[in-house]
């Protein structure tokens, strides 16, 4: 049926938006979206051939309704198309956006998945979950934001969306972080210890996992 | 816009310049925030703000070595207020920033809008516009045939590129008594805004009014 790879499409960009990690990039779904294009647009040229440019569409209804309905599939899965790359793109954006290494974590899942599929295929234990056109896109985006963000050092657009209620803040050490340097000085920062320190300071470390804000 | 003039109405009695810029700021937040379009660039207040933010942070860094512990109370002070005022800038950048990713071609394209973005934005939009492009065609687009590869089709009378939604319900205040009464396009609703009212109504409708600082959405 016309149509029917792009619905899957659009149904994993759907069940896309509600998951917090990203899926397997659906390179074969994808790749028979396109392909459908392709042969649509075929399709239409053929049956377009023998009117050699002098088409009338009302004197030749029934062809002119095979056209329009090809030409509809086609641009129906372009927008399935487009749809699913967007979707998955804010993904990742909004993964740059929250200081998260992206392509790191892949590369570590990667590595993972192959040790423990020893057994299985190691294509698909090494297979990341972005394909190779999304980490090019990550990089760039991640160097632009990277330049818009220099623009407004003092600001720290990554910084916490939510409003600072306190200047300091208790918070405890969930993996070793080593040394920071504040305004007051080194603190070290071992595992399970506990601090009261400016927000300011380490904010990064929280976001990256390293403490947790106590209330 | 006079803003100025307009302050003054609202607030009779007079304000130090600061909190002035506080409330401006604020109210530019909160109206960023509500508003499903992009709103002008206050160029002017945010440099004020920058300017200040850059000189108290100045003055934190030279003050720091202070042992006085009344030198210390009063930094911390300055440092909270910093804080918030970085979260109010940071919060109305992204705001601005989610609204022109959502809707990057549209904003690139019309030229009403473009002339809202701040040049840095611009930068940002251009570039990040292009970049996604790059990735659509390297993904999928290079395979299309020719004629559908184009990114801003208006084939079969409608557009590809899509705009906000500017039908949209705000909540707006009034903060003045607006002359003209209000109406609500394709309706035949019209009200009048005496100051300190309260309505919720199509952001068309009261675009104008609130771009002029009549009114301000809560």
């Amino acid at each position: 049926m016309y149509g029917d790879h792009a619905f899957k499409l659009v149904q994993h960009a759907k069940r896309t938006q509600a998951l917090v990690h990203l899926p397997h990039y659906q390179t074969e779904l994808v790749r028979e979206t396109t392909r459908e294009v392709r042969d649509l647009d075929k399709d239409v040229s053929n049956i377009l051939a023998p009117f050699e440019g002098s088409f009338n569409p009302s004197s030749e209804p029934a062809t002119a309704c095979s056209v329009l309905v090809n030409h509809l599939c086609m641009r129906r899965n372009k927008r399935c198309l487009l749809a699913y790359h967007r979707v998955r793109s804010d993904k990742l954006e909004e993964m740059c956006w929250s200081g998260k290494d992206i392509l790191d974590q892949e590369q570590q899942a990667g590595r993972q998945g192959n040790g423990e599929g020893s057994g299985m295929a190691s294509e698909a234990g090494n297979q990341s979950s972005l394909s190779p056109e999304e980490e090019e896109y990550i990089r760039q985006y991640g160097d632009m934001l990277a330049a818009y963000k220099g623009q407004w050092t003092d600001i720290d657009l990554t910084g916490s969306l939510e409003p600072p209620r306190d200047l300091f803040i208790d918070v405890r050490v969930l993996k070793d972080a080593g040394e920071i340097q504040t305004e007051y000085g080194a603190i070290t920062l071992t595992k399970n210890s506990q601090f009261f320190v400016r927000q300011g300071d380490v904010e990064r470390l929280i976001a990256q996992g390293y403490l947790q804000k106590l209330s | 816009m006079d803003i100025d003039d307009i302050l003054a109405e609202v607030d009779s009695h007079a304000v130090p310049p600061a909190t002035r810029d506080l409330q401006e700021l604020t109210r530019a937040w909160v109206t960023e925030r509500s508003a499903p379009e992009i709103l002008p660039w206050p160029d002017m207040l945010m440099e004020r703000i920058l300017e200040r933010l850059r000189r108290q942070i100045e003055l934190v860094e030279e003050q720091t070595g202070n042992t006085d512990p009344k030198a210390n109370f009063r930094l911390i002070i300055i440092q909270t207020e910093l804080e918030r005022f970085k979260f109010l800038v940071r919060s109305f950048l992204r705001a601005r920033i989610a609204k022109i990713d959502a809707h990057a071609l549209h904003h690139l394209t019309d030229p009403s809008t473009k002339a809202r973005l701040s040049p840095s934005e611009l930068q940002y939009a251009t570039a990040h516009t292009s970049l996604l492009h790059a990735h659509y065609h390297s993904s999928f687009l290079s395979q299309f045939p020719t004629s559908l590869q184009r990114m801003d089709d208006t084939a079969g009378g409608i557009s590809m590129v899509e705009g906000p939604d500017v039908d949209k319900a705000v909540f707006v205040r009034a903060l003045k008594d607006v002359e003209e009464p209000v109406y609500v396009e394709g309706t035949d609703t019209a009200f009048d805004m005496r100051r300190g009212d309260v309505v919720v109504v199509r952001w068309s409708a009261v675009r104008e009014v609130v771009m002029a600082g009549d009114a301000e959405l809560i």
